[in-house]
């Protein structure tokens, strides 16, 4: 479904995917981890068409970019980005528009407030700045998946939200139907677990992990979360990166974890700082 | 619908919620009616002639907030989403680079003519009741919309180009302030100062918008040629009405062409 092959970026000198290849097949949750700048938003971008690239990427044969054929991968993509656009949208033209834009009936984002807890009938005048973060997330996420796309693209979409909201956006992905394809970026471990079934762990713009949450949790030695959406002590994703990252940035053996000797000094001054 | 229809339609209803709007329409009612007043107090001497003199005033006032009216809501088109993080969310949707320029083009394009219709459309209908003929302030309004159009261009290209809204308007009002004082005093100055040669001056003020549309203008409202200034009068002479209206036609759609094909260009190459 989605494919990529040498997948690089750059921003000047600065190499931010490294020659990437990947392979998503239709129906799998794929959760993207990795420090901040590690490259999980870009990867999305490129997917996008927000940002440009060498190398290949596709989803379904149709390639990625700002071109044609880039229309009709935006087309067959929900995203929701990290940082709500801030329109001066009320909540019922924002709906309205962007169901027109994506070519689909105001029905299925409508449905999806109200299991979301969000009406249009009663919170369809306000405007989207009078909205909390969580009331917005939920906007963006019905409108994503309202139209029924193949594929849906999160960037860290709980980062923001309180944990009554959170659990009812979990809850919204995790009932999706099972064709749909899930990329995701994420700080939160208890939402990986909770959405995804594989983990890439991205570092210095290389995978330094691609595998099953099973290999993910029994490598980094770290206490499995639980896979309940209201779930709060889970481990910090420091511990996880500390143990599968190793100081050549490519994936460790997870068996001298913790050992912040062996990390880059950048990665290690963060988990220094977080601790 | 279209996508680029779409995008049109909410630029338009954007632009017309904003006090812009409002204001250039009241400066264009009042400045017109006001115009329109003083040439009815001549026109008792100087029957039709006065309200030439008025239509004329009127097109002084165009020619001076037209591009700013134009240029505003276009410079923020662009650059005014690119700030607040909005035209991300849009291009992460199934709508080309080219729709989106096209759609805000549109949309900023109708709302500027919709601000000149109303404005220009009260005065134009009192000189007509004074006995203006209609035929000539459709010709007005017609260059209007047309020096609009170019500026509206221009301006889209600043915001494609531009990261923010005040990098786009600080360049369009510099645009415009080299436009509008370097008109055919200005050149004139340079010309006996430095002593240009002929096809400088009158090249300039062709192709200048600004001074392109008063040329093209003037004419219409003024048969002996006396408010077109030395440039003018010479451009007339050698290029007769007729030809003197479509080169200056002709830059107007240049300068509108340019703004259009420079400004997608740089939106779809951007790099992000």
């Amino acid at each position: 479904m989605i494919t990529a092959r040498s997948l690089t970026k750059r921003y000047g000198e600065h190499v931010v995917l490294d020659s990437l290849d990947l392979d998503v097949p239709r129906g799998q949750r794929v959760a993207l981890l990795g420090l901040n700048g590690a490259g999980k938003t870009t990867l999305l971008r490129c997917l996008l068409g927000l940002s440009r690239f060498e190398g290949s990427l596709t989803l379904d044969g149709l390639a990625a970019g700002s071109g044609a054929e880039g229309k009709r991968v935006r087309a067959q993509v929900g995203y929701v980005p990290q940082q709500p656009p801030r329109y001066d949208f009320r909540l019922s033209d924002f709906v309205d528009f962007f169901c027109s834009i994506r070519g689909c009936p105001t029905e299925g984002p409508e449905s999806l407030l109200e299991d979301l807890g969000l009406s249009l009938a009663n919170d369809g005048g306000k405007r989207l700045r009078e909205l909390s973060g969580g009331m917005l997330q939920k906007a963006l996420l019905a409108v994503a998946m309202g139209s029924g796309p193949p594929v849906l693209l999160l960037d860290e979409p709980t980062a923001s939200l309180d944990p009554s909201a959170r659990r009812d956006f979990l809850e919204a992905v995790r009932t999706a139907p099972s064709h749909l394809t899930l990329l995701f970026a994420s700080h939160r471990l208890d939402d990986v677990e909770a959405l995804a079934d594989r983990a890439l762990i991205l570092d210095s713009g290389r995978f330094a992990f691609d595998g099953t949450l099973e290999e993910l949790w029994r490598r980094s030695g770290v206490e499995r979360p639980t896979r309940s959406i209201d779930s709060g002590g889970a481990p910090v994703l420091d511990d996880v990166l500390a143990r599968i990252i190793d100081d050549r940035g490519h994936m460790g053996d997870g068996e001298s974890g913790g050992d912040l000797e062996s990390l880059d000094p950048g990665l290690r001054l963060y988990v220094e700082n977080d601790q | 619908m279209s996508a680029v229809t779409l995008l049109a339609r909410r630029e338009l209803q954007d632009s017309v919620r904003t006090y812009w709007f409002l204001v250039y329409s009241g400066v264009f009612v009042v400045g017109g009616l006001l115009l329109m007043v003083l040439g009815g107090a001549q026109s008792t001497v100087l029957g039709y002639r006065g309200f030439a003199r008025a239509i004329a005033g009127l097109m002084h006032l165009a020619l001076f907030v037209v591009p700013l009216m134009a240029l505003f809501p276009a410079a923020s088109a662009l650059a005014g989403e690119r700030e607040v993080g909005t035209l991300d969310y849009l291009m992460a949707q199934p709508v080309s680079r080219r729709e989106i320029f096209a759609g805000k083009w549109l949309g900023v394009w109708g709302a500027v003519v919709l601000a000149l219709a109303v404005g220009f459309g009260s005065t134009g209908f009192v000189a007509t009741l004074r006995g203006v003929s209609p035929g000539l302030v459709l010709g007005l309004f017609a260059f209007t919309v047309l020096l609009a159009t170019a500026f509206a261009s221009i301006g889209l290209w600043l915001s494609a180009a531009s990261p923010s809204t005040r990098r786009a308007n600080s360049i369009g009002i510099t645009v415009w302030l080299v436009f509008l004082t370097l008109g055919s005093l200005g050149v004139m100055s340079a010309f006996i100062r430095w002593g240009l040669p002929e096809w400088v001056l009158t090249g300039w003020a062709l192709l200048n918008p600004i001074e392109a549309c008063r040329l093209a203008v003037l004419p219409l409202l003024d048969s002996d040629a006396n408010l077109l200034g030395p440039v003018g009068a010479a451009l007339l002479a050698s290029l007769g009405r007729g030809g003197l209206i479509a080169v200056a036609t002709a830059s107007l759609l240049g300068w509108t062409t340019l703004g259009l094909v420079a400004g997608s260009r740089v939106f779809r190459n951007e790099e992000r």
